[in-house]
């Protein structure tokens, strides 16, 4: 141990960060974000879940009284039941509560969207609390006011398991990490052994690259994609209430963008540190902002709008509206242009970054 | 400077004669100016030294006549043509590093190569296999590139450049890092290449290669400072050698 070597050994890090500023900016910056988003996401000065009301007004004493309960508000009134569900699926409000039937000893009716778990449990919580008090009573423990739950979008109407719950958000991450981290050094290599120069000085163009590419990946997606799939239903039994082939589409739609995220991304790399770097950058915000743990629908407003610039929101979304809803093709249309959207954005930036080479 | 150029068939800038005409050409990288008037020509059938040191244009040159640079001023024809695509399939490029994929066998790295280059599979194959042979490469042609020797990968570099059967081979600095031996080897196979009629067009810093070029370009700060026949360009300087030639032109050119 001589505590000289050592030393240099030392110092020779910290100098070559020095040089590498990037790096040092993404040591102090990613922790940041992460630690703000973190913070905000499971603090208590969340948005308030909207939920509106049917079948009285808004300021009636339950409506008041569920107003008051924390983590909720009470954010208008609808028609009916019918518009209630109309509301929901469109992602309008968070959940819809009103009687659940024409006599008052029916019960509370709350519709909530199927495939997000996470908005059922506070808004029944906050119905049962607020029946009790619009009742005068005291909740004695135990007993709890009829409050029937309505999942729109999901066939079976059966609250999911958390696995099938889970298993769309595993995929997504899963395609988007593996795809993004394989494309993205694969092409920084390209890059830095010369192979990219050679190719461009050939007859090839610049679309037969960034295809070829994704023909290349292609085949390594599927094949974990479907592992872990299959697994996920398998072994896990997560359900899958839609068409299988219907999910794939959405993952190769994703795929296909992220293919050319990679090859974008890779140009504005010195090396594969820097690659690397990048993917908390672009995975992080996305699986936090996405929908996965926390509904959109819950996010303070401007959040909501980068969320949905996120491709990961739309496949996670669709794949839920899938596996969990049955949903077909028209349901998940909009997530479905969202994502050849970003396709063909990350492709315009792939040939665009191409045609930088050629300085 | 021009009258220094003049070279028969300079006028016919674009004839058959010449596998390459450049005239004036400008790249500027910011303040930096890699080529600021180059102007000179490649013969058809010869091979062309291109002699000046490091940072004096070479590969930007090269690289301009690949089609990989956009200029900022000035004109270069390649085979008749504007640097680009459609006349890349009849361009060799070998880039100064061996520009292989490390994972795939020196076999592979050919038949991949072939095919980008439009070849079918089995001509790909047939010439693959010519060019192992030419080049003497037995050992290790299917084991991964990142496996093989430094002179092995110059050596599949050039295979992988000429796979194609290009009427114009464009080599950056082919011998840097090379051991003597093979440098000769590689030097015997440019001229065996030349006189099966591929004309040539070779970058270098080492003075004694001169030799072995059918004519040479002195090139420094992006200029053409002379160009000829080794013989002819000491003759001219009244130098004793091709870099005592270099040294007094430079000389003479730096303000």
């Amino acid at each position: 141990m001589n505590p000289t070597r050592i030393g240099a050994l030392a110092q020779r890090i910290i100098r070559a960060f020095r040089h590498d500023r990037r790096t040092l900016g993404l040591i102090v910056v990613v922790p940041l974000v992460v630690m703000v988003l973190i913070g905000y996401l499971v603090g208590d000065d969340k948005e308030e879940l909207r939920v509106a009301v049917y079948g009285m007004e808004a300021d009636a004493p339950f409506a008041q009284a569920f107003d008051e309960q924390p983590g909720v508000a009470v954010a208008g009134t609808v028609d009916d039941v019918e518009a209630a569900r109309d509301e929901v699926l469109a992602g309008e409000v968070a959940a819809v509560i009103g009687p659940a039937g024409a006599d008052a000893s029916a019960g509370v009716l709350v519709v909530v969207p199927g495939e997000d778990v996470q908005v059922e449990g506070p808004v029944v919580q906050s119905a049962v609390r607020a029946a009790a008090i619009a009742q005068g009573a005291q909740l004695p423990v135990g007993e709890i006011p009829g409050v029937v739950v309505e999942r729109v979008s999901l066939p079976t109407g059966e609250r999911p398991t958390t696995i099938s719950f889970a298993a769309p958000a595993m995929i997504t991450v899963f395609a988007f990490l593996f795809t993004f981290m394989l494309t993205s050094v694969a092409f920084l290599r390209e890059r830095s052994s010369g192979t990219l120069e050679r190719l461009l000085a050939s007859p090839i163009t610049k679309g037969e690259i960034l295809t070829g590419y994704l023909l290349g990946f292609m085949p390594f997606a599927a094949a974990q994609t479907t592992l872990v799939l299959g697994y996920a239903i398998i072994v896990l039994d997560a359900q899958v209430a839609g068409s299988l082939w219907l999910a794939i589409l959405v993952l190769v739609l994703l795929v296909i963008g992220v293919v050319n995220l990679g090859i974008t991304l890779s140009f504005y790399a010195r090396n594969e540190l820097q690659v690397i770097q990048f993917i908390p950058l672009v995975l992080l915000p996305q699986v936090f902002l996405g929908g996965l743990f926390w509904p959109v629908i819950t996010l303070w407003e401007p959040l909501t709008w980068i969320s949905v610039l996120f491709p990961v929101t739309h496949a996670v979304h669709a794949l839920r509206r899938v596996m969990l809803g049955g949903a077909g093709i028209g349901d998940i249309a909009n997530d479905l242009w969202a994502l050849s959207a970003f396709a063909a954005a990350m492709i315009g930036l792939g040939v665009l970054v191409l045609r930088r080479q050629r300085a | 400077m021009r009258a220094a150029l003049a070279s028969p068939g300079h006028d016919a800038a674009v004839s058959d004669a010449h596998a390459i005409a450049a005239d004036g050409l400008e790249k500027h990288f910011g303040p930096v100016r890699a080529l600021d008037g180059l102007s000179l020509e490649v013969r058809t059938g010869e091979i062309l030294g291109l002699i000046g040191p490091n940072g004096a244009g070479k590969s930007t040159f090269i690289r301009s006549v690949a089609g990989l640079v956009a200029l900022d001023g000035g004109r270069v024809t390649v085979l008749g043509e504007p640097p680009g695509r459609r006349v890349s399939s009849r361009i060799g490029y070998m880039t100064q590093s061996a520009a292989l994929y490390e994972d795939l066998s020196i076999r592979e790295n050919l038949a991949f190569f072939g095919l980008v280059y439009g070849l079918t599979r089995r001509d790909a194959r047939t010439r693959g296999e010519e060019l192992l042979s030419l080049l003497r490469l037995t050992a290790k042609v299917d084991r991964p590139v990142h496996e093989l020797s430094g002179g092995q990968r110059q050596l599949a570099n050039l295979a992988c450049a000429m796979v194609h059967g290009p009427s114009l081979l464009l080599l950056d600095e082919p011998t840097v890092g090379i051991d003597p031996e093979l440098r000769r080897r590689l030097w015997t196979e440019f001229a065996g290449l030349r006189n099966a009629g591929t004309t040539i067009l070779v970058t270098t810093h080492v003075m004694d290669e001169a030799d072995r070029c059918d004519r040479i370009a002195f090139v420094a700060d992006g200029r053409t400072l002379d160009m000829g026949t080794a013989r002819e360009l000491v003759a001219r300087s009244g130098a004793s050698s091709v870099e005592d030639a270099f040294l007094r032109l430079r000389a003479r050119s730096t303000p």
